[in-house]
């Protein structure tokens, strides 16, 4: 016998293996056409199965970042809105400044807008957006200045340091007889002292001069809180405090003026410094922006990557599925028909 | 020559289409059998003139059946080798399953993605660094890297164990096939000497060999006086007049580290890296593999892994004068008393835990996550956050940088050492997949050249019925013929009785 006779087991099997791998892939490929992926990822890509998931990670760690970013967005935007409240306040009544005059009544006017002026600054400074001070640098659990009343650190500072420096109490009948020129030295001195460096954290603000920071975009930090240490609401708390305090002392008319006259100064700075503020957070929004942006066009072209690798060519597989299935038939009919084809079916009766 | 001759020579005549009949018959009868040897009558003119069946020769092709042994066990070997990285590829399994390419957290359970999902949160958490919720969202995905982490070294220890077991059962049998390949050699062996007809049991001896190579690769020999002597592919003697045994000596857990005993015949180790003379195919050798070599590989890289969390999470001195040593952090295990180095990473997986110092429902406190101090609670040592600000993002930020900060890995694991804590994640996934395909590929591959290697020494050896039929008719043919002749010898028999 030569090795090109067949054996009758080999015959009769021949056609189960290609049924069994036809039947396989038939099944693989019914998978892939209606998902659009292919069946078994890890086996088809191997090696590539690791880039593929780096892939997949990137673009999961860009839109956790987009969506932390929208979080600061909303958090800079609060920030954007307290301030300009602050500056419109400190706008009003750097007007009705403007507009004072002296008379009887003045003194208590004064110190009215002063009093206002702190109702109005506090609640602002004391911003939260997303359970975070929005001003309170780093210290974003503890409201960054306290109410303002009477007895608050911040006003017996100020008592205190008048007494030092005149020897009399605020309250006392002999303020009247304080010079402009001495009470201008006291307010751009001790005065004005209270209201920078150490003194002004001990007795205002509980804010820390750090700001917090986060990465918006892979390897880009930016401060996403503010500061109420800053020279802006300083300076509007002083000129607020200054009217306050003595406003409604027995101030000589010309001593008035002279408040009246620092008042506006620092209003008019404070408003200056404000407006750098916002500023400074605009350009962190714009880098928000530019980052989110960036990462928006990185994702989509993630998306594109992840698609080639994952995606199968639905015309490809339809094309298998068609080209196996008429296989599939053709080896049912060859089995028919070799099981059909033996010696013994002509033989036998 | 005379009358009588004649009678004589249609007796033969008739003996020898009998005994044909009954090889055909056995023929067919077996046409079906797989690795069934048809088997041929011999014949040869008697002096006298007739006919006599010389032998009866069983059909067979060395060649053949030394090719579809080794086909069988490089088809097993490799088998044995792919299911179990199929095994092992389910730790990874969100790689291998089509996902979903728009959720904002990663699907699935394979380390890879569970700190791609730590990190996610680190980066979610440092936006808003007061908000508790988000702390619990960091450490609720470090539990879940540390489950993924466990969970897979758990597999790989599963893996291996279930491979030693494997190796111990396919040892038992080689053992009983080589006792039975004895005696069936010893009944070829003593059935040639007295000219029985031993085709069936070489049948049953060429059936056990079909079954040795499946489990341990194996080359033949054949000896002059028809018996056979069975080595491995390395050459090791498994049977040479007498069958050699196998021992091995099963261990019943195999931890990180450990290894299984090899296999060894008459003391010699077959498998094993330091085998002398390791067999290379067979199911024994692609269990070998996978428990020895690919398995412990695959655990070094989960090892790594975990080593490189404690290190990259671990916390260092804060004093201006730091003098007291870098303590697990985040991430550690039971009993750490320091920061083990990578290359001493061995068995980190399936211990690495959350700091309980950190989490709520033992007894934790979420801000140190952000304030550092996990290692030492109250400790100023080590807390970073020296202000207690709530807003402190310094730790968080230097925790997140630390995930793509590179690391000096274990180059023993068999990854390139220098990357960071998430390419090499992925690049574990990369070789494991990388290996699973390979060995699937392999798989197939050799299992169609065994099953066409089995083709062609069926083709080569077996029964084709058109053949067997064809003969028969023959033999039919010549039956009647003789038939005819008789009848014709016992008339001119009569006649010449008749004459008389």
């Amino acid at each position: 016998m030569t090795l090109s006779s067949v054996s009758t087991f080999t015959l009769g099997t021949s056609l189960l293996e290609p049924v069994q791998k036809i039947q396989t892939a038939l099944s693989q490929d019914g998978v892939e056409a209606t998902t659009g992926q292919y069946a078994d990822l890890g086996l088809q890509l191997g090696e590539q199965a690791g880039f593929e998931l780096s892939l997949r990670n990137q673009s999961d760690a860009l839109q956790a970042m987009t969506s932390a970013n929208s979080v600061i967005s909303t958090n800079l935007t609060t920030t954007q809105d307290a301030l300009n409240s602050i500056a419109q306040g400190a706008q009003t009544t750097l007007q009705n400044l403007a507009s004072w005059t002296s008379n009887q009544t003045s003194g208590v006017s004064l110190q009215s807008q002063g009093v206002n002026g702190l109702q109005q600054l506090v609640p602002l400074v004391n911003t939260t957006s997303n359970g975070q001070y929005v001003f309170a640098g780093q210290n974003v659990a503890v409201p960054p200045m306290s109410d303002y009343l009477s007895s608050s650190p911040g006003m017996a500072a100020i008592d205190q340091a008048f007494q030092t420096t005149f020897g009399i109490s605020l309250n006392s009948s002999g303020v009247s007889t304080i010079s402009p020129s001495d009470l201008q030295n006291f307010l751009t001195g001790a005065f004005a002292n209270l209201f920078q460096g150490a003194s002004w954290s001990q007795n205002w603000s509980s804010a820390s001069s750090a700001n917090s920071t986060a990465q918006v975009a892979p390897g880009q930090t930016v401060e996403t809180t503010t500061s109420a240490n800053q020279p802006g609401v300083q300076e509007v708390t002083e000129a607020y405090a200054m009217l306050a305090a003595f406003g409604g002392a027995s101030l000589s008319t010309a001593a008035q003026q002279t408040v009246v006259t620092a008042a506006s100064s620092l209003l008019g700075q404070g408003l200056n410094d404000i407006t750098s503020m916002q500023a400074s957070i605009g350009t962190t929004q714009a880098q928000i922006t530019d980052a989110n942006a960036m990462m928006a066009s990185q994702l989509t072209l993630m998306q594109t990557q992840i698609g080639d690798l994952d995606n199968v060519d639905s015309a490809q597989v339809a094309t298998n599925l068609s080209a196996l299935s008429t296989q599939l038939q053709t080896a049912y009919q060859l089995t028919a028909q070799l099981q059909k084809l033996s010696l013994a079916q002509y033989l036998l009766p | 020559m005379n009358l009588t001759d004649a009678f004589n020579i249609i007796g033969s005549a008739f003996a020898t289409n009998a005994a044909q009949s009954a090889v055909i018959a056995q023929n067919v009868a077996n046409a079906g059998t797989q690795g069934y040897s048809r088997e041929v009558t011999n014949l040869v003119a008697d002096p006298s003139g007739g006919v006599d069946v010389e032998s009866v020769t069983r059909v067979a092709n060395n060649a053949l059946t030394e090719q579809m042994l080794s086909a069988n066990s490089l088809s097993s070997s490799q088998q044995a080798l792919a299911s179990g990285l199929a095994t092992l590829a389910q730790t990874v399994s969100d790689s291998t399953s089509a996902s979903s390419t728009s959720g904002a957290t990663a699907n699935g359970d394979s380390p890879s993605a569970m700190l791609e999902n730590l990190q996610n949160a680190l980066q979610t958490y440092e936006a808003s660094p007061s908000d508790t919720n988000l702390a619990q969202a960091v450490v609720t995905a470090a539990g879940n890297l540390t489950a993924s982490l466990n969970n897979a070294s758990a597999t790989v220890q599963q893996v291996r164990s279930q491979a030693d077991a494997d190796i111990s059962s396919t040892v038992n049998t080689i053992n009983s096939l080589l006792n039975q390949f004895q005696s069936l050699n010893t009944q070829v062996v003593s059935g040639l000497k007295t000219g029985a007809n031993v085709g069936s049991v070489e049948d049953q001896r060429d059936s056990i060999l079909n079954q040795l190579s499946q489990q341990i690769g194996i080359t033949t020999v054949n000896n002059p006086d028809g018996s056979m002597s069975i080595y491995t592919d390395s050459g090791v003697t498994l049977f040479q007049g007498n069958a050699r045994s196998l021992s091995f000596t099963p261990t019943p857990n195999l931890t990180a580290g450990a290894t299984g005993s090899a296999v060894t015949v008459d003391g010699v180790a077959i498998t094993g890296a330091n085998a002398p003379m390791a067999i290379e195919s067979g199911a024994l050798a692609g269990l070998a593999q996978l428990r020895d070599t690919v398995a412990p590989e695959y655990q070094a890289q989960l090892d790594q892994i975990a080593g490189g969390l404690i290190q990259t999470f671990s916390e260092s001195d804060q004093s201006a004068n730091p003098t007291q040593p870098n303590l697990p952090g985040l991430f550690t295990f039971p009993g750490a008393t320091g920061v083990p180095s990578l290359a001493n990473a061995t068995g980190l997986s399936s211990v690495i835990e959350v700091n309980p110092n950190v989490d709520p429902t033992q007894g934790g406190n979420l801000n140190l996550l952000r304030d550092g101090g996990i290692s030492d609670p109250g400790s100023p040592i080590y807390t970073y956050n020296k202000t207690g600000a709530a807003g402190y993002t310094g730790r968080i930020q230097q925790l997140i940088n630390g995930l793509s900060a590179t690391l000096s890995f274990d180059p023993t694991a068999g990854l390139p050492a220098s990357q960071s804590l998430s390419s090499y994640a992925n690049a574990s996934v990369s070789w494991l997949q990388g290996q699973n395909q390979q060995a699937t590929n392999q798989a197939d591959y050799q299992n169609t050249l065994a099953s066409q290697a089995s083709s062609a020494l069926s083709n080569a050896t077996g029964v084709n019925l058109d053949t067997e039929l064809t003969n028969m008719l023959t033999i039919e043919n010549s039956y009647t013929t003789t038939a005819k002749l008789l009848t014709t010898a016992t008339d001119m028999f009569s006649a010449l009785l008749d004459a008389v």
